[in-house]
């Protein structure tokens, strides 16, 4: 995969004033939510950690955590809230820890890629990492419940981030590094282990190495003594306490990027550096909309539909209680 | 191996990262999660990646040119 991509652009060629305003922007955008999130907190209705009772759309009865718990663990977190969930300390402790991971994987990118190539993946995954989650966070915070879908039951298609020291809209900073990490590596890793497959190929590796390690990471974290995020019920396909939809995203948001990331030398040649910049990160940000329509419509209405016509009417769990 | 593995760190930065992330993100997390051993079981389901990850980390070692 490297040797390609660097054949085709220069090693050392800088990002240019499009990436220079692109970061920018980025920075800005982190800045603001941040404070908007942890100083104004009302204005994007966010979840109070401390008091789980005022929960919205969903209720705390409506999350999949809530089926997760013990009676006790209920009484619990209603007592004293999300666990850490005032912490901001270890919020931040975690946020630099995501910025040394993925500080390896720029660096990494920039030796073999060049500046510009690196820079793209780096703003690109905040983009469609950041803007997909915040997309799924936010219809499903204002729209969520308006619908029944069955199996399932109500249908709010959201989850929210409870910790985080930074944020980019209402996606933490360590989830956007940790899918530029993860993203980035497991494409390498792909073409690495298959030097002989093509792009689709890598991509689809790349997407399911990924998917491999976030099926253990995503239980973990959304456990009943971490509850670093908390999914609301909603979908027919529960995997150890998280809609199975989160890993289709996964895969289906790697395979994309990767696949697109890729044509960017094939675009400068068409567009210029600045075009192929502009189009990409377009791309990107029609991608995450797509990426969400997609599932919407084939995982929930398509999918779900024709469960029900054979009969299912509960949601399924593995294993159930989890 | 770990001179040659150090003069040219940079190329295994991403199995480091990521390595790094299974191991705080995942195998650390999941022991802090108590009364339920199944979560920890349930990391065998990441071995196809990690071994991946691991014959990517040998490739790029025995590609490296000899000191």
């Amino acid at each position: 995969m490297a040797n390609d991509v660097r054949n085709r652009t220069g090693k050392n060629a800088t990002g240019g004033a499009f990436i220079t305003w692109a970061y920018v922007f980025l920075y800005l955008i982190i800045g603001i939510s941040t404070y908007i999130h942890h100083v104004h907190p009302w204005i994007l209705s966010v979840p109070d950690n401390r008091n789980v009772a005022s929960w919205q759309h969903p209720a705390f009865e409506e999350t999949a955590i809530y089926d997760r718990m013990t009676e006790e663990e209920r009484r619990q977190v209603l007592k004293e809230g999300v666990p850490q969930g005032g912490d901001l300390t270890a919020q931040f402790a975690t946020d630099l820890f995501m910025i040394i991971v993925s500080w390896f994987c720029f660096i990494h990118a920039r030796a073999n890629f060049g500046s510009w190539m690196a820079s793209c993946f780096f703003i690109g995954s905040f983009i469609f990492t950041g803007l997909e989650e915040s997309i799924w966070i936010l219809t499903g915070r204002y729209l969520g419940g308006l619908l029944e879908h069955n199996p399932g039951g109500t249908f709010f298609g959201t989850y929210w981030f409870s910790k985080g020291g930074f944020w980019f809209f209402e996606t933490p900073l360590v989830a956007c590094l940790g899918w530029f990490a993860i993203a980035y590596s497991c494409v390498w890793v792909a073409g690495k282990v298959f030097p002989r497959m093509g792009l689709w190929g890598r991509a689809v590796v790349g997407g399911l190495i990924a998917m491999g390690t976030d099926l253990w990471a995503d239980p973990v974290a959304t456990s009943p003594e971490l509850m670093n995020w908390v999914w609301a019920k909603g979908d027919f396909f529960l995997f150890f306490g998280i809609p199975f939809y989160n890993f289709i995203g996964w895969f289906l948001l790697i395979f994309l990027f990767a696949v697109i990331w890729e044509k960017l030398p094939d675009m400068e040649r068409k567009w210029g550096r600045t075009g192929s910049s502009a189009l990409f990160l377009t791309v990107c940000t029609s991608g995450t909309v797509l990426v969400a329509l997609f599932i919407y419509v084939v995982w929930f209405l398509v999918s779900g539909g024709i469960l029900h016509q054979f009969g299912l009417e509960t949601v399924v769990q593995i294993p159930k209680g989890w | 191996m770990w001179r040659k593995i150090w003069k040219h760190k940079v190329e295994f930065y991403p199995y480091f990262s990521i390595y790094l992330f299974w191991f705080v993100g995942s195998f650390l997390s999941s022991l802090r999660v108590q009364n339920r051993p199944g979560i920890v079981t349930l990391g065998l389901i990441t071995i196809p990646s990690i071994l991946l990850i691991t014959i990517a980390f040998v490739k790029t070692y025995k590609e490296l040119p000899a000191d």
